[in-house]
């Protein structure tokens, strides 16, 4: 029949373009790997000093500055985001205000990154005469994950049954005592799984961090003031420069490193998400 | 009580943070692409295609050309392989292989730009360059990578909106003695239109924000061109290059790039709007 034979078809297609899928994703894994994973592994690299002129660099400062960044921009991001999250999803009615700020949200969402990069220079760098810096680069990507850390914590307050609110509640605890002791805390687990996203794009993130925090180290930033080049951006400039000899394998090393720094974080919010879930669960039984 | 209105004021603010946020945005990208537009001119800015700060000429038009072009070089490629792999996990993969596939999309989204464009620089361009006898710098190069980028974007909207569907519609559907694939084409595709929608309009501005991997292999030229394979530029790979040593009015027409980025990124903004809100009525 000839409905049959063109079902079968479209079933071989859409096989296709799902093998197609995953064939690409496992080509750059194995291509980026393959190149770089020896480099990566070895200690005098991911630990040692980057060289402005010379063969034999490291990476060392620029995984702390990736690793730094990201704490920082968290820690900025997250207590705001969350306390919007509970406005919105505990306060707020569905109104024109709701609306508006959804609509802000999602303008946020897709400015290009790099509209927030030149934000970040004039605004952080120049304007607040901060200079190049790790705080500045924090700030402008607090910005940038805003959206997704909101929406993150939003779904997973409101995913809170609506049963343990009105048990804290007819206990006599107020709203927001209910909000602190009861509805955060079963939303945490959430809202941990929410931050790993927009983790993962701090450590990716170049074209904001070579406008704010800068390019190119040789000690390992402390201050939050103090200049840093994320990995990310490292990887870009020492592509672009190229003003070392050995400038692929640099770059086919920090990608690998890249990689395993964004799965890792991937990996590890899961579990301590899962890990969480359990001891309250625990808790309750108790 | 107080304390509870002080908290409730607080929460509000953070709420607000958001508008604040876009509106600073706004006017500082505005204020500093002011000079550009007054002195050296609205049509010298927008209407003219050549680029030669050095002697005045702020031309964006071939960038522009170029954002566009790659973009929907990105969609053409990215979207039937994002929707079709959306299709995939929900109708057919069977159960181990769609959550590989899940995952995957998953380490897909989170793969640096950088890292994917070192990719493009270091496989795609040779492979261009050796099949179309060119640098393999240019549009081609850069809508393979856009592509990949907006893959997980897509796919991941539209498996979204493709589990949100009650399952009563296909289950009709079959019943009424429907193929698979004449269900998926007459009854799944109709009822997540708008979402499907969403998920490419969603893609096509993250292909249009892209910068440093398209940067990587767009080959950084000021030429305007139609040219798959000759080396051109977008608004975004145009203003990392040249940030870091403009000063003056060439500074601020990179600030009207980003402007015409921003009013772009808006306009897509307001279009799902309308989409959406068609479907709740």
């Amino acid at each position: 029949m000839d409905a049959r034979k063109r079902d079968r078809i479209a079933t071989i297609v859409f096989w296709g373009i799902g093998l197609v899928t995953l064939g690409i994703l496992a080509f750059i894994i194995i291509e980026i790997f393959g190149r770089g994973l020896i480099t990566a592994l070895s200690p005098s690299f991911f630990s040692g000093k980057p060289e402005a002129k010379q063969v034999g660099g490291g990476i060392g400062p620029m995984i702390v500055s990736s690793l730094y960044l990201a704490a920082l921009s968290m820690l900025i991001a997250l207590p705001v985001s969350i306390g919007a999250a509970i406005h919105m999803a505990e306060y707020a009615r569905e109104g024109r205000f709701n609306n508006f700020i959804r609509f802000c949200l999602d303008s946020l969402a897709t400015l290009p990154s790099i509209v927030f990069g030149i934000f970040g220079l004039t605004l952080f760098v120049i304007t607040f005469r901060w200079s190049y810096c790790l705080l500045a680069g924090a700030f402008t990507l607090a910005l940038l994950n805003l959206p997704i850390l909101l929406r993150g914590a939003e779904e997973s307050i409101k995913l809170v049954p609506q049963t343990y609110r009105e048990a804290s509640m007819s206990l006599g605890a107020s709203r927001w005592t209910t909000i602190k002791r009861v509805v955060l805390p079963s939303a945490m687990p959430g809202i941990i799984t929410g931050t790993v996203l927009p983790v993962g794009r701090i450590m990716g993130e170049s074209a904001v961090v070579i406008f704010t925090t800068g390019l190119f180290i040789r000690t390992i930033p402390l201050s939050p003031f103090d200049p840093a080049a994320p990995l990310a951006g490292y990887i870009w400039y020492a592509q672009t420069e190229a003003t070392v000899l050995d400038y692929r394998k640099i770059v086919n090393g920090g990608a690998a490193i890249l990689l395993i720094l964004v799965f890792l974080i991937n990996f590890a919010a899961r579990r301590f998400a899962r890990f969480y879930a359990k001891r309250k669960q625990l808790e309750v039984k108790f | 009580m107080a304390r509870e209105r002080y908290i409730k004021l607080l929460l509000v603010a953070c709420a607000s943070l958001s508008f604040l946020a876009i509106l600073l945005i706004f006017i500082f990208i505005f204020k500093e692409s002011m000079p550009a537009i007054t002195k050296a001119g609205f049509g010298n800015l927008f209407l003219s295609t050549q680029w030669n700060p050095d002697q005045g000429h702020y031309g964006m038009l071939a960038f522009l050309n170029g954002t566009i072009l790659t973009t929907l070089g990105g969609l053409i490629i990215g979207a039937p392989l994002g929707i079709g792999t959306a299709i995939f996990l929900d109708q057919m993969a069977p159960k181990k292989m769609g959550t590989l596939i899940r995952r995957g999309v998953e380490l897909l989204a989170g793969i640096p730009s950088v890292v994917i464009g070192w990719f493009g620089l270091t496989i795609l361009v040779p492979f261009v360059a050796r099949l179309t006898n060119s640098s393999g710098y240019g549009i081609a190069a850069a809508s393979i990578v856009l592509a990949v980028m907006v893959l997980p974007t897509i796919t991941a909207l539209t498996t979204e909106t493709l589990r949100s569907l009650p399952p009563e519609l296909r289950e009709a559907s079959l019943a009424m003695g429907a193929t698979r694939w004449q269900s998926i084409r007459s009854v799944l595709l109709p009822a997540a239109r708008e979402g499907i929608l969403v998920a490419v309009i969603l893609g096509m501005g993250r292909a249009m924000g892209e910068t440093m991997a398209v940067q990587m292999v767009i080959g950084n030229s000021r030429q305007l061109t139609f040219s798959l394979t000759k080396g051109t530029g977008t608004l975004t790979s145009r203003m990392v290059t040249d940030m870091g040593e403009a000063t003056g009015v060439f500074r601020s027409a990179l600030f009207a790039q980003a402007l015409v980025l921003l009013v772009l990124a808006m306009l897509l903004i307001i279009v799902i709007r309308v989409v959406t809100r068609k479907r709740k009525a």
